[in-house]
């Protein structure tokens, strides 16, 4: 019944040119061959081999927690920035605070990476925390910029939540925390959980930012990637990379489903 | 507290909002167990009103006293009075019970009995058999009754309902007005209204307050308001009505006559007025208050003119007829039979009379 019209061989070119590189590779993290591109038969070798790799391991799992830890940090910091945002009004410091906000999401990565650096290196001179870089300075610098997405995603959701509802709340002898708890956050949860899979994600992705503030014992998994790459892509990357691809899309389909159950 | 005390009252209350005044010095009494309509059109200041009683507005200036004690100051949570929003504002993700039984898990009322107060509202409005369904699986009329049976159930001593009945389709507005007026009646409760529909609010309201730029510009029975309109507003805003301009020719005692050159006639009207001769004024005459034939009538007033128009409604016909003087006046007759033998037609002279006691004279 439906012909191959040139709207379908345009939007067939669009998906090939946005995931024919992510298919092939994984196609070729199930390649038996040492070498990347050359195909050898099918295997799941590198698939055994990435969980005996102990650096791997490791990254993926502090990956793991800095995504978790900021993720959440993020969501809190971004419901509250958005909450003030919509609903209070115009008070000083708005157009000041929505400028913070949403800074981040246009500021180069880079020059993020660099600040937040330079402000851990002078706070560790001034007040001894956080010392060194790690960890910790890697849950603030995600969740500094996971809260600018977190904010504007929540925000609009505010944005179209009806007033008179919590109005009728309060009306009905629920104090203002009361009326958050029972009425707000719901009305929020699916946004919630967007706002932190987003975050969540994003921290995942991240290389740049963590390259600088970072240190010594806590590369996180696109770190490691980076620079085993570097000495020449191993059959092993591309096994871990889909294993990425996968985590990140289950995430994405959960947000969108989340998103969509309470449009 | 005797029956005829007021129950609420406001004393001056204002609400600016920047520059602009929404309600201006408004004095009201409301009474106890009384159904009483706010009415009047658009940005009138009517809904801020109400929700300066329901406390989501602090008064800019004025008082709000609810059984003699001022409430300004008191939080909406904390207090007496229970709203019913013109969206419903139901929570969307409870069951209309859990709607229901809001209010009272906030009172800290036992499980028991907000179970069986629960059950009891939602009796009162026919909704027993929805009780676990979600707010967005039911229909319009349905949301409306679970929000007043959540607006009742913590029995507020002042219920306050903005535009309660503006969702719903016309003849589901009617049976619903009938039934709210009997759940008011049976509960007890006084009731404050806001609508912008004249006619709701005269099947509605005990009493009426008509509001126009903040500021509320006569109060009465719904009778009061409609038979005697105090001001030009008032009159053309309840109802139809015919204002023809003029003069105050003569105010005797028993009488007064409103010299009337639209009509063509010195209009008499068997009141006395208040202003000096040759004041301007404006008569305010209800169509349904003209009489009008083919042969001459015997009223005090009688004009002539020529058929234009005639709007068939059903019940009743309005003719649109043009007097010698060019003035349109609109006559209403009920059409008490099915066919009449040599029915009035466009183009057709016909003589209009009215008595003294079928005007009022307002100001202009």
């Amino acid at each position: 019944m439906k012909r191959a019209t040139p709207l379908a061989i345009v939007t067939a070119a669009g998906f090939a040119f946005l995931y024919a590189p992510i298919l092939s590779l994984v196609i070729y993290s199930f390649n038996d061959s040492r070498l990347v591109t050359v195909w050898g038969g099918f295997s799941t070798r590198w698939y055994g081999a990435l969980l005996n790799d102990r650096q791997i391991l490791d990254a993926a799992w502090i990956s793991l927690q800095v995504g978790v830890a900021a993720a959440t940090l993020a969501t809190v910091i971004g419901t509250l920035a958005a909450y003030a945002l919509t609903r209070h009004g115009r008070f000083r410091g708005r157009t000041l605070l929505g400028g913070i906000v949403t800074a981040p999401l246009v500021m180069p990565e880079v020059i993020v990476g660099l600040s937040l650096l330079l402000l851990f290196v002078a706070l560790e001179d001034l007040a001894g925390w956080p010392a060194g870089r790690g960890f910790t300075t890697l849950v603030i610098a995600h969740a500094t910029f996971g809260a600018a997405f977190a904010a504007v995603v929540i925000q609009a959701r505010i944005g179209s939540l009806d007033r008179a509802i919590e109005e009728a709340a309060q009306d009905l002898g629920a104090r203002p925390l009361r009326v958050f708890v029972d009425v707000t956050l719901p009305g929020l949860a699916p946004a919630l959980v967007s706002a932190w899979l987003l975050a969540f994600t994003l921290s995942l992705d991240d290389v740049v930012i963590a390259s600088f503030v970072s240190g010594p014992g806590a590369s996180t998994l696109p770190m490691v990637i980076f620079s085993k790459v570097r000495l020449g892509v191993s059959p092993e990357v591309n096994a871990l990379a889909t294993l990425v691809i996968l985590v990140v899309s289950l995430a994405i389909g959960l947000a969108a489903w989340a998103t969509a159950r309470r449009g | 507290m005797p029956e005829d005390a007021p129950f609420v009252r406001l004393e001056g209350l204002t609400k600016r909002f920047g520059g602009f005044t929404a309600v201006e010095a408004v004095d009201l009494e409301i009474r106890r167990g009384e159904l009483f309509c706010l009415l009047g059109g658009s940005g009138c200041g009517k809904s801020t009103l109400l929700r300066m009683l329901a406390g989501f507005e602090t008064p800019s200036a004025g008082r709000i006293l609810i059984e003699g004690r001022d409430i300004g100051a008191v939080p909406p949570h904390a207090r007496d009075t229970n709203m019913m929003f013109q969206s419903y504002a139901l929570f969307p993700h409870m069951s209309v019970e859990r709607n229901v039984g809001y209010g009272l898990r906030r009172a800290g009322l036992p499980r028991r009995e907000t179970a069986a107060r629960v059950a009891e509202m939602l009796d009162l409005v026919q909704m027993s058999h929805l009780a676990r369904r979600r707010p967005d699986s039911l229909s319009g009329g349905q949301r409306q009754r679970v929000a007043l049976a959540r607006a009742l159930a913590r029995r507020p001593k002042l219920l306050l309902l903005d535009e309660p009945l503006g969702a719903l389709d016309r003849k589901l507005r009617e049976e619903t007005q009938l039934e709210l007026v009997k759940i008011q009646q049976g509960l007890g409760i006084t009731f404050v209204v806001v609508t912008h529909d004249q006619e709701e609010a005269m099947i509605l309201g005990d009493r009426l307050g008509i509001m126009r730029e903040g500021r509320i510009v006569q109060v009465g029975t719904p009778h009061e308001i409609y038979e005697y309109p105090r001001s030009r507003f008032v009159a053309d805003f309840i109802g139809t009505v015919n204002l023809l301009d003029g003069t105050i020719a003569e105010d005797a005692a028993t009488h007064a006559r409103i010299a009337c050159p639209e009509a063509g006639i010195d209009i008499v009207v068997d009141h006395a007025v208040t202003g000096a001769r040759g004041a301007a004024v404006a008569v305010a005459l209800r169509p349904e208050k003209i009489a009008i034939s083919r042969d001459p009538l015997p009223h005090d007033n009688r004009v002539a003119g020529r058929v234009a128009d005639i709007v068939y409604n059903g019940n009743l016909s309005v003719f649109h007829v043009t007097l010698d003087t060019g003035r349109r006046l609109r006559v209403a007759r009920a059409n008490a039979v099915r066919a009449e033998d040599a029915p009035l037609a466009p183009g057709d002279r016909v003589h209009l009379g009215w008595s003294g006691s079928a005007s009022v004279v307002v100001a202009p």
